[in-house]
């Protein structure tokens, strides 16, 4: 059992390999044939023809395609990404700077999605077609159709325009440093509210809509009755039957968006100014820093597919019938 | 629950709205189609030469805007969908297309109409400004090129209208003079348009306000519904015949095609979508038809899994088995045999597709790539209305409820499509 589980667990991550290779080779040649010049952007009419032929043969952008990919893949072999045109340090230095902020931001934006959605639709089950349920369910549809942007504008408008209650952008406030430990936490956290409820508000609607139909399918099982009819608490049913047999189809729902959270919340992180993967990438994009797009193409597949052999995994934990057709 | 008025009701309204809050613009449009016939027999190259796109697009819906209502009447009992109950969703979608089909009637300007952009710039909702004549010493024209020339300029709405001037209030006695925002102009009786010894002046309702050049949210917002449409019909088009071929070329032979286009899809499906759109657009340009066909080729994945399943499952039974024995072309299988089984998942996802197009192209215009400038798309009209944010709040919230109303009918009618197609799933 066990070898075969690390046999499977082997074929995917080497199919994952191929995957994010592939990705990162379409990538290279997609930029390549695109039109315009990365390096015109650092030569001035001013210079010498000769500095600026100097220049531009730093970029190696003037040797054959097949050259350039060769000398590409041998760089990503080593784990050398290139050096990143507009911030003038290693891509992957780059990176770090940016990745944990996107990290903890969409954990905790992931969390909040699960838990919001769990509780709203475990007590929307509860009494189906009641006052609640109904409420929530109408609220849930609405919450889904607002686009991210189209909420995180008015949110600004309603609670930093108009109420004055949060900060509308940034991280931090500007006396940042000299606060103390506590105080940078509850400084940090002020300025997440509006970010945070901004990205997950439609998440918590996805999450409410697959738990709660599922929670209302396992309770109109037999077996539910059965227990009920030996005599089992409500408690118990629902913690050791109902929920573990619920929640299983949205697992691999959940693996899928926190992959694509940890790409970027791109939106959210224009919107407010946060310092994210996302903003990363498409400020990478727009300015042509061919070697940074390819590093956060790189680190966001990575992080795409890990989150969803996590979810892979996870499922076939809870049902191990699963094993063999998750894992392929 | 169902309501006593059907769908045929409200579109019949729409248009008998449409033709008395325009009745004047409709004759006259009219009457422009009769000089264009009459061009049209004697001198045709002048007339093609005239053809535009606002120009059919004004003789279009002033032709549908009164077909339409006498077919919907006639054939309501024949037509089942017209006998659709209405309700949030239905009424939505039904405003949507008639924004859509009837924009030169129903918007009350030119998308882009923009005069004395310091008296109307950042107008708030309800507000109105007096509009004065002038008199533009215009002689009736004899000739037929005149006549139509004369006419189309009344018809056809312009982005500038040099024959008007806006203005706060206007006095009049013997010369008129204009107030503009602290500015005062004096006109000589001569310039302007009098009728029967008094100036001709109207007044212009700006029914959402104004942004920040002046140009009323209103007509953006009728013009911003037929760039959403449009752009969502294209790419879920695009999209559909992706999917389906690629479905039934990857599940039909299976095998080693199946293995690489499957891999392929998942190369797609392990990169977040939008980014790889702002990659193309950012390096290979944006403007309409790109963003089309973008959305198109980055939305095909889940049509592609839901068609490609379906086949691998269809190939075994026995009907296709001997459809396939009988000797039909594969096109035919995929046509005749595979299409009306899977036409039921097919439609439900293309209808989400459509709003998740609708949501990517206004993310896309928020983002500043989205269809260019030179059409008013609502995700480009609250990116423009984020930097007046504390001053016009107007700038944001009637291009948002729309999206907001678009995407929330477009789910709705998903959802019941698919109870249409599994009324197992009605609880």
């Amino acid at each position: 059992m066990k070898k075969e589980i690390l046999q499977l667990l082997f074929r995917r991550i080497f199919t994952s390999i191929i995957i994010l290779f592939l990705l990162i080779s379409f990538l290279f040649f997609l930029l390549r044939i695109s039109p315009g010049d990365p390096s015109l952007k650092f030569i001035s009419p001013d210079l010498s023809p000769k500095l600026a032929a100097k220049i531009r043969d730093s970029f190696n952008l003037n040797s054959s395609l097949v050259d350039q990919y060769k000398a590409f893949l041998i760089n990503l072999v080593r784990g050398n990404f290139g050096i990143s045109y507009t911030y003038r340090m290693p891509v992957l230095s780059v990176i770090k700077d940016y990745l944990p902020f996107t990290l903890i931001f969409s954990s905790i934006s992931f969390l909040i999605q699960i838990l919001a959605g769990f509780f709203l639709a475990l007590f929307s089950v509860k009494k189906i077609n009641g006052v609640f349920d109904k409420t929530i369910s109408k609220l849930s549809l609405i919450a889904y159709a607002i686009p991210s942007f189209v909420l995180g504008v008015s949110l600004i408008l309603v609670f930093s325009s108009a109420l004055n209650l949060f900060p509308s952008s940034g991280l931090s406030s500007f006396d940042f440093s000299s606060f103390s430990f506590f105080q940078r936490l509850s400084d940090y956290a002020f300025h997440l509210v509006l970010p945070l409820i901004t990205l997950s508000l439609s998440g918590v609607a996805v999450y409410y809509k697959y738990l709660r139909e599922n929670l209302e399918d396992v309770y109109n099982n037999t077996f539910v009755l059965n227990l009920r009819a030996h005599g089992f608490t409500e408690r118990e049913i629902t913690r050791k039957h109902v929920i573990p047999n619920a929640i299983n189809p949205l697992i691999s729902v959940a693996g899928v968006e926190l992959g694509l959270l940890f790409g970027g919340a791109l939106v959210t992180e224009v919107i407010f100014g946060l310092p994210g993967m996302g903003r990363l990438t498409v400020n990478a994009i727009l300015s042509r820093d061919y070697p940074l797009v390819i590093g956060c193409t790189f680190i966001s597949g990575v992080l795409v597919i890990l989150s969803n052999l996590a979810a892979d995994l996870i499922k076939v934990r809870v049902d191990k019938r699963l094993l063999k057709s998750t894992l392929n | 629950m169902t309501s006593k008025l059907k769908i045929w009701h409200l579109i019949i309204a729409i248009c008998i709205a449409l033709l008395l809050l325009n009745y004047g613009l409709v004759i006259k449009t009219y009457s422009l189609i009769i000089i264009y016939l009459q061009i049209l027999l004697e001198n045709y190259p002048r007339a093609i030469s005239q053809l535009g796109f606002s120009l059919i697009d004004s003789f279009a819906s002033a032709i549908l805007v009164v077909i339409i209502p006498i077919f919907v009447y006639l054939l309501r009992k024949r037509v089942k969908i017209f006998y659709v109950s209405l309700n949030f969703t239905s009424a939505a979608i039904i405003i949507l297309i008639s924004f859509f089909i009837f924009a030169p009637f129903a918007a009350s300007s030119n998308p882009n109409f923009q005069q004395n952009i310091s008296e109307t710039k950042l107008l708030p909702p309800f507000s109105s400004v007096e509009v004065i004549h002038l008199n533009k010493n215009e002689k009736p024209e004899q000739n037929l090129i005149g006549k139509f020339y004369n006419l189309k300029k009344e018809v056809v709405k312009n982005t500038f209208d040099e024959s008007i001037i806006l203005a706060d209030s206007i006095v009049f006695s013997k010369v008129a003079t204009i107030y503009q925002k602290g500015n005062q102009v004096i006109l000589p009786k001569d310039t302007i348009l009098l009728s029967y010894g008094k100036p001709v002046i109207t007044k212009k309702l700006f029914l959402f306000g104004t942004d920040e050049y002046g140009r009323d949210i209103y007509s953006r917002l009728v013009y911003g519904a037929r760039i959403s449409l449009f752009v969502g019909l294209g790419s879920v088009t695009i999209s559909l015949l992706l999917g389906l071929s690629l479905g039934f070329l990857a599940g039909y032979p299976g095998g080693f095609v199946d293995t690489i286009i499957s891999r392929v899809t998942d190369m797609f499906l392990s990169f977040p979508a939008i980014f790889l759109v702002i990659l193309i657009l950012a390096l290979f340009g944006n403007s309409l038809f790109t963003v089309i066909i973008v959305l198109g080729f980055s939305g095909w994945m889940s049509l592609f899994k839901i068609v490609r399943s379906e086949v691998v499952s269809l190939k075994q039974k026995d009907f296709f088995i001997s459809a396939k024995m009988s000797g039909l072309s594969e096109y035919r299988l995929l046509t005749k045999e595979v299409l009306p089984l899977i036409l039921a998942p097919v439609v439900v996802n293309l209808v989400f597709q459509y709003g998740s197009v609708i949501l990517a192209e206004a993310a896309l215009s928020f983002l500043g790539l989205g269809t260019g400038s030179s059409y008013p798309s609502w995700g480009a009209m609250i990116e423009a209305g984020q930097n007046y944010l504390t001053e016009a709040w107007w700038m944001i919230l009637p291009p948002g409820l729309c999206l907001f109303v678009t995407l929330y009918a477009a789910n709705n009618l998903g959802k019941e499509i698919n109870l249409i197609f599994n009324p197992r799933l009605k609880g």
